[in-house]
């Protein structure tokens, strides 16, 4: 199956969700291991005090994978994760994270011919207002 | 004057660089560069507009594509409606044949890249596949090339009379202006760069070894 059959098929309709609620800890504790320093970031008592801006990069749903998506997993590696930050996440949020598949797509480079996957997170607070949306691309790679 | 023929911008998936910044940088370092060509992968962005920039900073910002090929990856400049319809540029099988001869019917100009380095240049699978006519130019000072993969294209070069470019396949800001082209003429848009590759009227450099 190539890239474009395998997009027609399992990309653009969501395939897992998870609920999480954000609490303090969570936040202070992954701003400092990004080496965050403004209070914003990691003090609960500061006023505006809210996640750093990639912590949605950390919340990974129940599947990398659509059920039944055809790709060996053994071959892949991580190609990277970007974030788009549309609204801040808080202390308290009863956030939802919705995955689906973004794009799948070929292309080749020095190693030769590469599938590429992009899931997509999606994530909105208990009033629906859309955080962010972070992208997670997964690479599978020609072997010789 | 020179110009980077050879650069992805976050349009790209794999380009980390705005095209904003690049203009600063070029500002902040001196680069004697005169403009760049945004040549994003596997597609032609048809949407963004970067006259203000150009404006504000002085440079000649253009618009090109770099598709991909049975050879290798081939650099297309004056992509206009007739070569989209003709190709299709977010394939990776395309036939460098056919990516020659619809750039020229159409009135543009293919350029293999890197075609030194292994896989995705077309020196190898010249070996292999055996020539392809049509070909007139080739990038031969590509910033992203390993030790060897330049000299072998300039061997080519040689060996079969191509025109030569030169581009810094920069994919990151710090990157752009390594390689260059420089044009004997002056050139305002796509149509004069097409026309200026069609001259021959141009050479790969290094800008920074002016």
């Amino acid at each position: 199956m190539n890239a474009q059959e395998l997009k027609v098929r399992f990309a653009g309709h969501v395939f897992d969700k998870i609920d999480l609620e954000v609490e303090s800890d969570s936040l202070v504790g992954f701003a400092k291991a990004c080496g965050e320093t403004q209070p914003k970031f990691t003090d609960p008592s500061h006023p505006d005090f809210q996640a750093v801006p990639n912590y949605p990069t950390r919340i990974h749903g129940t599947r990398g994978l659509p059920k039944d998506f055809p790709v060996e997993m053994h071959r892949c590696f991580d190609a990277g994760k970007s974030v788009e930050i549309h609204a801040a996440v808080r202390p308290g949020d009863k956030i939802q994270g919705r995955s689906e598949i973004a794009d799948i797509y070929e292309k080749t480079g020095r190693s030769g011919k590469m599938l590429f996957i992009v899931h997509r997170m999606n994530f909105y607070n208990q009033q629906d207002t859309h955080l962010a949306t972070v992208d997670w691309r997964l690479v599978q790679r020609e072997f010789d | 004057m020179i110009l980077d023929l050879h650069t992805h911008s976050i349009a790209s998936d794999d380009g980390r660089a705005k095209v904003e910044n690049y203009c600063q940088w070029i500002q902040r370092k001196s680069l004697p560069l005169d403009g760049f060509v945004l040549t994003e992968h596997r597609q032609f962005d048809d949407v963004s507009d970067y006259r203000l920039l150009e404006d504000q900073f002085g440079l000649l910002i253009l618009k090109a594509s770099e598709v991909e090929t049975e050879y290798g990856h081939v650099l297309v400049y004056g992509v206009n409606d007739d070569l989209r319809a003709a190709l299709d540029f977010a394939r990776i099988d395309n036939r460098l044949a056919t990516v020659l001869e619809e750039s020229k019917r159409c009135g543009a100009v293919a350029v293999p890249c890197h075609p030194g380095r292994p896989k995705v240049g077309m020196c190898a699978h010249w070996e292999i596949l055996g020539p392809v006519e049509g070909v007139h130019t080739v990038e031969t000072l590509n910033g992203g090339s390993r030790e060897g993969e330049n000299e072998q294209a300039l061997q080519y070069a040689e060996r079969y009379g191509w025109n030569r470019i030169g581009g810094s396949d920069s994919h990151i800001v710090s990157h752009i202006g390594r390689y260059a082209t420089r044009f004997e003429d002056k050139l305002e848009n796509i149509d004069d760069l097409v026309a200026a590759l069609e001259s021959g009227r141009f050479d790969a450099i290094q800008p920074q070894a002016i």
